[in-house]
Order: C-alpha cells, then sequence, then structure tokens
C-alpha cells in the first residue's frame, strides 16, 4: 500500500506553474477573445482574468492540501449568496443596481468556474481530459459566431486550445507520477517538458498542414472574402496588396473615418436638379446593412433582404466597353415616381478595379478605358447607370447655408414626401424585415426616445427631420447635444449596448453611430428603414461641373427610408464635425475627352508574334461604331499592336506576357477606320472591309477569375454554410483528436508488433518481443512497477500466464550482453517465443478487459514516461 | 574467453554449495548467492543485521562445506571481537621456546582459509586495521619477517546496527575494502514457522555438514570468474554509478575508483553464480547497493534509503532501454 503524505508541495509548486498559469493564460486568451464578440462583457477581461485566476488558485491550493469539497464549496457559496442579497438590498431598483448584480453575477460565475477547475485538477485524475472536450466545445461554439473565416483566423482559434487540451491531459499525467522526494525534480519535468513540446508541435503542424485544404475549402464557401480582405477593425478602408483600397463590407459600421487624405475615386455625375444646370450630388451606395443579429448584438449585411436592389458586379471581369445589366433591382427598388435614369463615370484611383461603387439604385456596369495621360493617376474606369429619385441628394437634408434656391427644394420634396403617409398596402414580409427591432431593455429605451422625439410630427418626414433635429440640439448650456467624434472612446463595431451608451450617455460618435442610431429610432417609430455605406459627395466642383472628388476621409454611413412609390430615399443625421477640416479642393484635371473606340474587338489569343508585334486573335463580340455585334463561332483576325499598351489588371504589361489562350479585349482609336462601316449582312464577310492587320491602340488582358454572380450566390447561404462547416470542422477536429488518443494504445501496439513480425534478424527481433511483450503486458494491466524486467517474469507473469518469459529475457539478454552466438535452439526460440507468448496471456485476459484495457490511453502514457523505481537496500 | 568457461560445471558446483547452505540457513538463497559472489570475486564481506538472524551459522556452514587437502576440513577460525582484543591475538606473538632457547612465532588464528570475525566494530581501531590490512596484501609482516596468508583465504564480518554503545565504526577506508555489505534479515512468515519446527533437525544438519566442494574447486571457480565478459554497456553504467555517487550534493564521498574495480569483479562473479558467461543489467540492479551503499558517506541519514536506489534506478532505466545490435 502506498501511503502518500498530506503536503506535498513541490508537488503542488509544479501544479501551480505548470498547470494553473497557462489554464490562466487560456482563461485570458478565451475571455479576450469573447470580449471582442460580445459586447455585454465590456470589453473587462483584465478584471474577469484576475477572478477567474483567484478561483484557480485557491481551490488548487485549498484541495491539494486535502480540504473536503463540500466544506470548502459551500461556505463560498453562502458567502457569495450573502454578498448577492446585500447588493440587492443597497442598490434598490437603480440603474448602478442592475450594473453592479450584473458585474457581480459575471465575476462570481467565473470565480467559481475557476475554483471548479482548480478542484478538478487537484483531485481528479481524468478531469483535463474532461475540461479539454469542454473547452474545444466552446471554442466551436465562439468561433461559429464570428463572422469571419479564413484558414489563418481557424488555425488560430483552434490551434492554441488542442495545444493546451493536449499540454494539460500529458502535464497532469506527469505530475502526478513525479516523485516527490526525488531531488532532481526539476531536470525530470523539464526534460518531458521539452520532448512534448517537440513531438506536440511536430504533431500539430501536420495535422493543421494536412488540414488545410479543408479550411480552404470552408473559406472558399463562406465567399472568398475573408483572407484578402482581412479585416483591421479601426479603418474604414483596407489596403489590398497593390495598394489600391477595397470596400469594406462593413465600411461605415466598423470605425471611424479613414484618416488620410487619399483619393480614392472621382466620378463624373450627370445628375442635375430639374430643369436647371445645377448639379446634384448623390451618395455613392457600395452596401446597405439590412440586419441586426441579435446574436453578435450588430447590424450586418444579407443578401437575403427582401428586394435585393443591390447591383454588385465586378468591373474587372467585365471586357472593355462591354456592359452588364441587371434590371431586376429597378422592379426590386419599387419606386417609379419621380424617377430617371443617371450615368455616372467613375475614374478609380485608389479604390481595388474589382470594386463596384454607384448611386442607388444602379443596374448598369460598363468598364471604360482611361486616356493614356490620366493612366499614371487612374488605374481603371466604369460608366454605370441608376435609376435615380429626383427626391434624393447629398443636399438632402442639410441645409446648404445661403442657398436659397437648394432651400427651396428640400422644401418642395419635404411637402412631396409628406403625401405618404401609409404604409399599409406594402408586403408584410418586407415591412416585418425592414421595422424589425429587437426587444429587451436596451431597445425599450430606444423606443421610449422615439416616441418623445416624434410625438407632434403627423408625417414620416417631420419624425425623420425630428430625430434630425434632436441630433442637432442644444443642452441646458447651449452646446450641442451630440458630437462629431472619430473616438467615441469604445473601439469596435457599434453594437446595441454601444449604440445606447452613444444616444444617453456619451453622445459622441461617427457616422455609424448616428446612422445606427436613427435605423432604430426610425424602427421603433415603424419606418422600414436600412443603413446604407459608402461614400459621401462633397460638391467642390466649380471648375468642372459635375465632377467629384471622393478621399478616404469621405467614406460614410447614412439611413435610407423606403417610402412607398418614391423607394429609398436617402437621409443622413451625422452632426457635422466641428473640428473636421475641409478635404483638399480637387487639384487635379477630370480626365475628360474620352475618345470613343471605333473598333473593340473581345475574344481569345491564338497567336502571339513578339518579333512582328502581331497578334492573331478570335473575335468573339465586336462593337464597331458603337454597333454591338454578338458573334458565336467567332472570327479570326490578325492585329497590328506596334503601337498598343497593353495592360493587366492595373499595371502595363509587355507584349511577351500576352499569351496564347488569354481572352483580351482590343480597342482601336485609329482614324483608318473612322469612316469604314460594316454591312452586318453575314458574319464572315464582317471584318473584309477592315484593314488587316487592324491597328490596335489598346490591349486589356481579362484576368481568369471567377463570375462575381456566382459569389454572390454562395453569399446567400453563407450563414448556414459557416455554421454547419464550421461545427463540422470543429467536431471533425475534435473527433479526430479523440479517436487518436483512444487508438493511440493499440496504434502503439500495432506498430510493435509489426516491428516484431517483420524483423527476421534474430537479435534485433529479440529487442521487438521484448518490447512488445512488455508494451502488452503494460497496457493489460500488469506494470511491472518495481522489479526488473526479468524479476517480474519470474515473480509475476509467468506463473499467472503460464508463459516462458523469464526464459525469453534471459536469452534476450544474452544477445544483449554477451559475446558468444546463440546456440540454434535459442534462436529458434527467440523466433517463436513472442507469438505464443501473446496468445497464452490474450487467452488469460476476457475480450471485454482487453478491450477497455486497450482504449485507456493513460496507460500508454505511463509506459512511455513513468519511469521505475526498482528496490534497493531492503533485506533481501 | 567467454568460451572457455565450463558453465555446468560452475553451475553444478556452486549448486550443490548453495544446496548444501540451505540445509542450514532456510529461505536465503540471495543471500548465500552474494556470499558465494564475495568469495568468487576474492573478496570478503560484511553481513549486517540484528543478533540471531543466522549470520554466525551462515560463516560456520560455509566453511564446513568446503574440504582442505586430503578431504580434510579446511581452516575454520572464529573470533569474537571486543575492546580488549589485541592485535596479538589475532597475528600470533614470539613467545619464548624453552627447548630451543629462541622466540618462535605462534601464528594466530588469522592464519585460516575462512575467518569469521564476529561483532568487528568492537574492536579498537587498532585491531581493525590489523586484521583489514592483511585482508587486502594477503600477508601478515611480523617484526623483519613477512608471513603470506593462505592461498584461499576469506573474510566474513559482522556488524550489529543496534547496540552502538561502546563500539568503533569501521572508518571508510576500511569499510571499503569489504567487497559487500549484506543486510541479513528474517526469513520471511513461511520460512519461519518453517524453521520453528524443524529446528532439532537443523542443528543435526549443521553439525553433520557435508563437505560437499574441494578448495581447489573454489580456486579454479575463481579463476574461471576473471573470464566473464563484461559488454561495453555494463562497464558504462557501472562507470556512471561510481560518477554520479561523486557528483550527487546529497553524497559527501562517492564511490572510489577502487570500488568500481570491485564492483566489476563482483559482477563477474555474481554472473558466474548465476550459471552466465556474461554479466546482464540485473546484475548491476542485484549488486549495486550491496557493494556500494557502506562506501558511501551521506550527507543526512534521511536520504540514505533514497539517494543511491536513485542513481541504480536511471542506470536501469537507461539499460533496460538500451537496444544494443551487435
Amino acid at each position: 500500500m502506498k501511503i502518500e503524505k498530506i503536503h506535498r508541495p513541490k508537488i503542488l509548486v509544479s501544479q501551480l506553474l505548470l498547470l494553473i498559469i497557462p489554464a490562466i493564460v487560456a482563461g485570458v486568451y478565451m475571455l479576450w477573445f469573447i470580449n471582442r464578440y460580445y459586447s455585454v462583457l465590456s470589453d473587462k477581461w483584465v478584471a474577469q482574468t484576475v477572478f477567474l485566476s483567484a478561483g484557480l488558485i485557491i481551490a488548487c491550493i485549498l484541495y491539494n492540501y486535502r480540504f473536503r469539497f463540500s466544506s470548502t464549496f459551500l461556505p463560498l457559496l453562502l458567502l457569495l449568496f450573502i454578498i448577492w442579497k446585500v447588493i440587492n438590498i443597497t442598490f434598490t431598483g437603480e440603474f448602478s443596481g442592475f450594473y453592479a448584480a450584473a458585474g457581480f453575477y459575471l465575476f462570481s460565475g467565473l470565480f467559481l468556474a475557476g475554483w471548479l477547475v482548480g478542484f478538478g485538477f487537484a483531485r481528479f485524475r481524468y478531469f483535463p481530459v474532461l475540461l479539454s472536450i469542454l473547452l474545444l466545445a466552446v471554442q466551436i461554439v465562439v468561433v461559429s459566431k464570428t463572422t469571419d473565416i479564413s484558414t489563418q483566423k481557424l488555425v488560430y482559434a483552434f490551434a492554441p486550445v488542442l495545444f493546451f487540451c493536449i499540454y494539460m491531459i500529458y502535464i497532469a499525467e506527469v505530475i502526478r507520477n513525479m516523485n516527490e522526494d526525488d531531488p532532481a525534480i526539476g531536470w525530470f519535468i523539464s526534460k518531458k517538458l521539452l520532448g512534448f513540446f517537440l513531438v506536440t508541435s511536430i504533431m500539430l503542424w501536420l495535422i493543421f498542414s494536412s488540414f488545410k485544404k479543408e479550411f480552404n475549402a470552408i473559406e472558399k464557401e463562406y465567399g472568398g472574402s475573408a483572407t484578402k480582405k482581412e479585416r483591421d477593425q479601426e479603418s474604414l478602408t483596407k489596403e489590398n496588396k497593390d495598394g489600391s483600397i477595397s470596400n469594406r463590407k462593413e465600411m461605415g459600421m466598423a470605425g471611424g473615418r479613414g484618416s488620410t487624405k487619399r483619393l480614392v475615386f472621382i466620378a463624373k455625375l450627370d445628375n442635375y436638379f430639374p430643369g436647371t444646370e445645377n448639379p446634384n450630388p448623390l451618395y455613392f451606395t457600395y452596401d446597405y446593412f439590412t440586419k441586426f443579429d441579435t446574436l453578435t448584438q450588430t447590424l450586418e449585411t444579407d443578401s437575403l433582404m427582401p428586394s435585393n436592389d443591390l447591383f454588385q458586379p465586378d468591373p474587372s471581369s467585365i471586357p472593355l466597353y462591354f456592359t452588364k445589366e441587371d434590371s431586376s433591382v429597378l422592379v426590386k427598388a419599387k419606386g417609379l415616381l419621380l424617377r430617371k435614369v443617371v450615368t455616372a463615370e467613375v475614374y478609380k484611383s485608389l479604390l481595388s478595379p474589382t470594386e463596384y461603387l454607384a448611386p442607388s439604385t444602379a443596374f448598369f456596369c460598363q468598364p471604360i478605358t482611361v486616356e493614356k495621360e490620366y493612366q499614371q493617376q487612374f488605374k481603371s474606369a466604369y460608366r454605370a447607370k441608376m435609376y435615380v429619385s429626383d427626391l434624393n441628394s447629398a443636399y438632402f437634408i442639410y441645409n446648404p447655408a445661403g442657398n436659397q434656391q437648394l432651400e427651396d427644394f428640400q422644401q418642395q420634396r419635404f411637402s412631396q414626401l409628406r403625401k405618404v403617409n401609409s404604409w399599409e398596402n406594402e408586403d408584410t414580409q418586407f415591412m416585418r424585415y425592414y421595422t424589425y427591432i429587437p426587444s429587451g431593455d436596451a431597445f425599450d429605451s430606444i423606443r421610449l426616445l422615439a416616441q418623445q422625439i416624434a410625438h407632434d410630427s403627423v408625417f414620416a418626414v417631420d419624425k425623420i427631420i425630428g430625430i434630425r433635429n434632436y441630433f442637432l440640439s442644444k443642452d441646458e448650456n447651449g452646446l450641442p447635444l451630440f458630437k462629431y467624434s472619430d473616438n467615441p472612446g469604445i473601439p469596435g463595431l457599434p453594437s446595441a449596448s454601444k449604440l445606447n451608451y452613444f444616444l444617453f450617455e456619451n453622445h459622441k460618435g461617427y457616422c455609424a453611430y448616428f446612422a445606427g442610431a436613427t435605423l432604430f429610432l426610425l424602427r421603433a417609430l415603424g419606418l422600414p428603414s436600412r443603413v446604407a455605406t459608402g461614400f459621401l459627395t462633397v460638391d467642390r466642383s466649380e471648375k468642372n461641373k459635375a465632377w467629384y472628388w471622393f478621399y478616404e476621409d469621405q467614406a460614410h454611413a447614412w439611413v435610407q427610408v423606403y417610402f412607398p412609390g418614391y423607394g429609398w430615399i436617402d437621409f443622413d443625421t451625422t452632426v457635422p464635425s466641428t473640428e473636421q477640416q475641409q478635404s483638399p479642393a480637387p487639384d487635379g484635371t477630370p480626365p475628360i475627352n474620352v475618345q470613343s473606340a471605333y473598333f473593340v474587338a473581345n475574344g481569345i489569343v491564338t497567336m502571339v508574334d513578339t518579333l512582328n508585334r502581331r497578334v492573331n486573335m478570335i473575335v468573339k463580340k465586336l462593337i464597331y461604331h458603337d454597333r454591338v455585334f454578338d458573334l458565336r463561332e467567332g472570327i479570326r483576325t490578325e492585329l497590328d499592336v506596334s503601337l498598343a499598351t497593353i495592360s493587366k489588371d492595373t499595371g502595363t504589361v509587355q507584349l511577351k506576357d500576352l499569351s496564347t489562350g488569354n481572352e483580351i479585349t482590343a480597342l482601336s482609336f485609329s482614324e483608318t477606320l473612322k469612316d469604314i462601316q460594316l454591312d452586318s449582312s453575314g458574319s464572315q464577310g464582317l471584318l473584309q472591309k477592315i484593314p488587316t492587320p487592324v491597328p490596335i491602340d489598346e490591349i486589356k488582358i481579362i484576368p481568369i477569375k471567377k463570375e462575381h454572380g456566382e459569389k454572390k450566390e454562395i453569399l446567400q447561404t453563407k450563414h448556414h454554410l459557416s455554421l454547419t462547416k464550421l461545427l463540422f470542422a470543429g467536431l471533425f477536429l475534435l473527433g479526430l483528436f479523440i479517436i487518436i488518443l483512444f487508438a493511440a494504445p493499440w496504434l502503439v501496439f500495432q506498430l510493435y508488433r509489426m516491428k516484431t513480425t517483420l524483423t527476421k534478424n534474430s537479435i534485433t527481433k529479440a529487442y521487438w518481443s521484448f518490447s512488445t511483450a512488455f508494451y502488452l503486458l503494460n497496457q493489460l494491466g500488469y506494470n511491472r512497477e518495481n522489479s526488473s524486467a526479468l524479476q517480474f517474469a519470474n515473480n509475476d507473469i509467468d506463473p499467472y500466464f503460464n508463459t516462458s518469459l523469464a526464459a525469453f529475457i534471459n536469452v534476450y539478454h544474452k544477445t544483449k550482453y554477451s559475446s558468444i552466438g546463440l546456440t540454434n535452439q535459442e534462436e529458434i526460440f527467440i523466433q517463436t517465443f513472442y507469438f505464443s507468448f501473446e496468445k497464452s496471456v490474450c487467452g488469460k485476459v476476457p475480450r471485454g478487459a482487453y478491450f477497455s484495457k486497450f482504449l485507456n490511453f493513460y496507460t500508454t502514457f505511463n509506459y512511455f514516461i513513468q519511469p521505475k523505481n526498482l528496490r534497493h537496500g531492503e533485506a533481501y | 574467453m567467454e568460451k572457455h568457461i565450463d558453465t555446468e560445471l560452475a553451475l553444478q558446483n556452486i549448486e550443490r554449495l548453495t544446496g548444501n547452505i540451505e540445509t542450514v540457513i532456510k529461505g536465503k538463497r540471495k543471500q548465500i548467492k552474494f556470499v558465494l559472489t564475495a568469495l568468487l570475486a576474492k573478496g570478503h564481506i560484511l553481513l549486517e543485521d540484528n543478533p540471531g538472524t543466522g549470520k554466525t551459522v551462515m560463516a560456520k556452514t560455509l566453511a564446513q562445506s568446503i574440504a582442505g587437502e586430503h578431504q580434510h576440513r579446511i581452516n575454520f577460525k572464529r573470533i569474537q571481537f571486543t575492546p580488549d582484543l589485541l592485535p596479538m591475538d589475532l597475528i600470533g606473538s614470539h613467545i619464548f621456546d624453552d627447548t630451543r632457547k629462541d622466540f618462535i612465532f605462534r601464528k594466530g588464528p588469522l592464519f585460516c582459509n575462512v575467518l569469521l570475525a564476529d561483532e568487528i566494530n568492537r574492536a579498537s581501531p587498532k585491531v581493525q586495521s590489523a586484521l583489514l590490512e592483511c585482508m587486502a596484501e594477503n600477508q601478515i609482516t611480523m617484526g623483519e619477517t613477512t608471513f603470506r596468508l593462505e592461498n584461499f583465504f576469506f573474510t566474513i564480518a559482522t556488524q550489529n546496527p543496534v547496540e552502538m554503545e561502546g563500539t568503533y565504526p569501521l572508518p571508510a577506508a576500511q569499510l571499503d575494502r569489504f567487497f559487500m555489505k549484506i543486510i541479513f534479515g528474517y526469513a520471511d512468515e513461511d520460512t519461519e514457522l518453517e524453521i520453528f519446527k524443524n529446528y532439532m533437525m537443523i542443528n543435526e544438519n549443521l553439525i553433520n555438514i557435508q563437505r560437499v566442494l574441494d578448495m581447489n574447486e573454489i580456486l579454479h571457480l575463481q579463476q574461471e570468474c576473471e573470464q566473464v565478459f563484461v559488454h561495453d554497456e555494463i562497464y558504462r553504467s557501472v562507470r556512471n554509478i561510481v560518477w554520479s555517487t561523486r557528483k550527487d550534493n546529497q553524497i559527501v564521498l562517492g564511490a572510489s575508483t577502487r570500488s568500481g574495480i570491485i564492483f566489476l569483479k563482483c559482477l563477474r562473479a555474481y554472473a558466474l553464480v548465476n550459471g552466465r558467461t556474461y554479466v546482464i543489467e540485473d546484475d548491476v540492479n542485484d549488486l549495486a547497493f550491496a557493494v556500494l551503499d557502506h562506501r558511501l558517506i551521506y550527507r543526512n541519514k534521511e536520504t540514505r534509503m533514497k539517494v543511491l536506489p536513485g542513481i541504480i534506478n536511471d542506470e536501469m532505466n537507461r539499460l533496460t532501454k538500451l537496444k544494443i545490435s551487435q
């Protein structure tokens, strides 16, 4: 019988150092991770960690000193209960009382969790296994709740937890097997740790590299957006590798405006006030935020929104001068009154070639060329068309100071909209979706505020103006109640609790806060509304009428309200920034006077002659003098590219980079083509009149890319996919981990057995037979513990199993230590020993016991890590 | 070398001797083996245990089992060590012979084949060192003459770990001369019962003990011992153990080089006692404590039972895992 000492300070210290501190680190990591996504926790992860670790450490110390669980845990519960009572009594009904109680729940919960974990570590051998399963499960849930998935993030999320789990199981067992009285205990542990870190890092690396494909698959199905546009939390726009900018999905929702004043794009917008020559600027929309996720407490884009009127083509995938249209969005936009088609030309400088921005409701996209002298500044351009309401304007809600004409227009619009005051005939599903506001205390207070603001307004427009006026109102000191601030003191996405904080306490925020708050106020009043993000249009175009310059700091978020008949109307309630400086006045000249190409051919390259600078291609589509020919079968034609600039994506390339099979668009501005007309009869003779080779001025190589539309279809199901896929991935990992863990004893055994079977050389065979036999015995619970192999065989195994293990060990020792060779008899004995041994051992062990023993990976661990302590110095 | 050893014969002889001793000493096979190991390694042995565990009987039986020249008993002497014992009582003295009118040398009890030095720690250091000198040198110098001891000379010293008052504990340098210190121990419960039932017969056996082995055969076995094969790894592990005892900070005085050599001699002898012509890891395991423990001086008594076993364990774990391919 083993009588253990009650006080085992070394074991306690190693538990604290090697188990509890890593557990705390893991706790910090998880808390920090959770805090990033759940605003309820209000980012106090340091304090939370302190409580968790206090529980862990106290429990670990107490229970290592053999305190009884019930006599310590029950008083603790009692104490917490008393504190809770006291809190309830002292802070009756106050708001602070609620916060105190909530804080107390959180912290007592963490403390108790830490306590129980510490107890488990101190007392239960198998506790680490339980905890690992729990941790992995929690991590799966947490990860599946977060919105963006990428290989890297999956690895970052799972690898530490998985590593920690394995570490925990291993180290707990090492500590258990530690000899308190061994003076070299530190060395023992460091040896084990070193070995462990080596083995696990190799193993984890193997696992993650072999499952990288799976992760990538998940990521791809998720829309492929996550890797390319890794979000950084504090900036609206994100720089791509080539230095261009992609608009982020959460543009205007995630953080302050971009701080730099770099030019993103410029646009010519042919929109004027009715009957005048005065340009009417419009907001350039990128995305809509329509859905509020109660779990993450954030507004989200949702491609499943009813009447999806968002047109999102990828301009870089459309050949030059060819068009992509989606007229379905016009139907879905629903508003037909006072609408007109407006054209805009967008020249991108920092904006990525794949991005598409236009005033709502856009339905048309046509990539166009940029004049040569502007190509340095503007990488690509497209023409957009949209169906625009006369009532919309970037001037719409703020009075352009001193401009009587604008004020008049504004009043006219308001009166126009006052005609609408009933949404009764609208689709109920549509209404329900766009007026959804979650229930709960936080939203009740918003509802209350909305009622106060709108109590004397009859018309919807007046309610909106009321909200605007509320944001512009002054407090009792005559100072503005709300202030614009890029840094409202609460980082991250504005969530429900942050909006509450913004509306009722802080009164500071950037556009996303104003837009978000307005959205809930509007929805509380029953007005269907959504948040739009994109770019604010500032008219500074005295020199060049209707040309607008867009800088990074113009990224913006505002609100759209649906008016039956008129469609979605933009409203902006963000208060002007007091400290904001004017963006620099546009200093460049717009790339006007775009020459139109006479000949535009799209097709596949069949031959490239770099010497004579000739290219042969099969023309599939042709635009000649603005007439479009669709040539199904294709026409072979020769191009003279000696003067042509060849470009790919945003950069200019050499002719040698053009290869057979590429899809290109070839343009010609050549005057020789000016007067040649084509007769449309018969496709074969179509190009006969054109001189061959055709002089070409510009070639654009179309990158091989997936259709943007396909991506969107996948995006539609993204939420379901992400959750199930992730759950699968997580469960798969978990399952794999468990299977590997439980199969390990058997696998190791098979490895040993295989070695034994395959080895023919008697000497090595003896070694493997010996190892396999002892592994098998150990796994079946016959551990030689305090005896040497020979003693163990002589005293325990041979009498019980009726085997000849001792005789075998003698022969084995002879092979190991003697200089004389084996006799024939011994050779035969070695060759035949193992399987007869296995047979007699397995014959004695019942099937069930055999099976269950082989599932116990702890025995396997022990076999490899537990040193044998042979008996010495006793009376013989 | 290893091939020339006749293991069959050696084992047979050893079995005969062991069997014979076992008719008197019950349930002490391992201790008997150790004593024979020391005997075959040409060493001496220190038996330590409480009174009445059979130490003296053991020595006696061993001595009587070996036949001297002409089938006579070999010369067995027993000396009870007491504080007033003088070196002369051991070595012998010059006495005046009236008839020859000269001093003649009267040999003391040391001139024998098997010497039982009972309670060696009760004699004065002077006596102890006199004894230990002849144990090491196998000779006695008396005045100008040097007397060689018998070729076959085996000392069994006993000491009593309790009752330490009035004793002179052996200094480390002298303990180093003993090849092994054996803790004799009580017989287990069943054996003890058997002894109680048959003590009459055992007594009888002791008187009528057979002489089963010739002295020359013993000498032959001693020679064969030197031929036992020791693998490089065994040498290495002996080296490791010796070095570890020197490095360990719980041990004030570690094992000497001589003790390493003695350890190897004992390993060889022990292998032969077990009928093997090569040393195995279990031999190291079995012998290390008995050979080394009494040579070490520990920092404190509590760690005594832990330090050396720890060192041996480490070495055993290394040897067991070792894969030697030739």
